[in-house]
């Protein structure tokens, strides 16, 4: 019963905020936002607690696994360009795994951070299930670090499209690469306004980025922390 | 309301039963990848192990597109919708609006659009690169058919 009701009320307010974005196009319009906000503040005052909002909420998140098997389809459409442009996108997803790796710790060490929390950020780029895992993994707080992961999303959703314009980025292979790796499937999810060959870089990209960052960010962890 | 052939369902209620048919599809895939990932002990999640299965039976022919198609892109279209509980869970973390816990978004915000900005000025730089390299080879491969042609 509860579990419909948050479903429910979920699926309605974000096909509600759709049409507020259709009508105003603007980026903080966005969905996601608009609608997480609403139901935030819904809970918060109703004083319903996360675990009960969960108990639907966890079905539409769980339609997660299957989504990201679909993007095989974009992937498979544009295979022929991801084998032209193979060197660029495997250079360009270990630039993007390292630059991430440091700037994020270099941040957090400025900021004196401590080192559980710089433990739990550092898989921030990496799609959510595999930023748990790897946190988990290197000492972090796993719950904590699938928020930031949806954070770093969120950036790249919504100011993407501003960081492509003023560094005159055109190409949607450099779309894809920078945004599947800095911003997973958040971010990815936002290409389709660009090109299906944008979202299918992106797709291959945040999948490429998983694998690598699995690797990358154990690693980083031993020898810096 | 048109009819198909045989069927006593309008146009839309046949997209609708076939979207789901192709979700569930995508579901077997999905669920082959969390099997893959238990018995090998993968560092992968389940869901990109499953693409990678579709993908391969889709190179091969052994998955038709039409049989996903619809499935996927309604998956895809509605993708933002599945990461709104994830998204939630901010509130159990209301110290990340205390001072350490601001530092600590605004870390991931400010590293997220350094990445974004170097990676793709980066690429767009080696995909020219790529670009060049290949057309000078393709060219170089004219150039000595060419002198062949004329001998």
């Amino acid at each position: 019963m509860q579990a419909s009701i948050s479903i429910i009320s979920t699926v309605i307010i974000f096909l509600l905020m759709v049409k507020l974005h259709k009508r105003f196009p603007y980026q903080f319009f966005m969905p996601i936002l608009t609608s997480s906000i609403i139901i935030i503040a819904g809970l918060l005052l109703l004083n319903i607690p996360y675990e009960v909002y969960m108990e639907g909420g966890r079905y539409l998140q769980h339609l997660l696994g299957p989504a990201v098997v679909a993007l095989a389809y974009p992937l498979y459409n544009q295979w022929e360009m991801v084998l032209k442009y193979k060197y660029t996108i495997l250079s360009g997803i270990l630039i993007a795994m390292v630059s991430g790796l440091i700037s994020i710790y270099t941040l957090l060490v400025i900021f004196k951070l401590d080192k559980e929390l710089i433990l739990t950020a550092l898989p921030k780029s990496i799609t959510t299930p595999v930023a748990m895992q790897v946190s988990e993994t290197i000492g972090g707080i796993p719950p904590l670090t699938a928020v930031l992961v949806m954070i770093a999303g969120f950036t790249g959703a919504l100011l993407g499209s501003v960081v492509f314009s003023i560094g005159k980025i055109e190409s949607s292979i450099s779309r894809g690469i920078a945004m599947g790796s800095a911003s997973h499937g958040v971010g990815t999810s936002k290409l389709v306004d660009y090109s299906e060959l944008d979202l299918s870089i992106g797709s291959l990209s945040l999948g490429l980025s998983a694998v690598i960052g699995a690797i990358l960010c154990p690693i980083f962890a031993y020898i810096f922390m | 309301m048109s009819l198909e052939k045989g069927f006593p369902f309008s146009n839309d209620s046949m997209r609708v039963v076939r979207i789901i048919a192709q979700i569930l599809i995508l579901y077997i895939f999905y669920y082959a990848g969390v099997l893959i990932g238990n018995l090998t002990k993968l560092p992968l999640p389940a869901s990109v192990i499953g693409l990678v299965l579709l993908f391969i039976c889709l190179q091969l022919k052994w998955i038709k597109v039409d049989y996903i198609k619809d499935g996927a892109s309604f998956l895809i279209g509605f993708m933002m919708l599945f990461f709104i509980p994830p998204m939630i869970g901010i509130i159990n973390y209301p110290e990340l609006f205390s001072l350490s816990g601001s530092l600590l978004m605004a870390s991931v915000i400010v590293s997220t659009l350094f990445v974004l900005i170097t990676t793709s000025l980066i690429c767009q730089w080696i995909e020219k690169k790529e670009l060049a390299m290949k057309e000078k080879k393709e060219k170089g491969e004219m150039d000595h058919a060419s002198k062949y042609i004329h001998h």
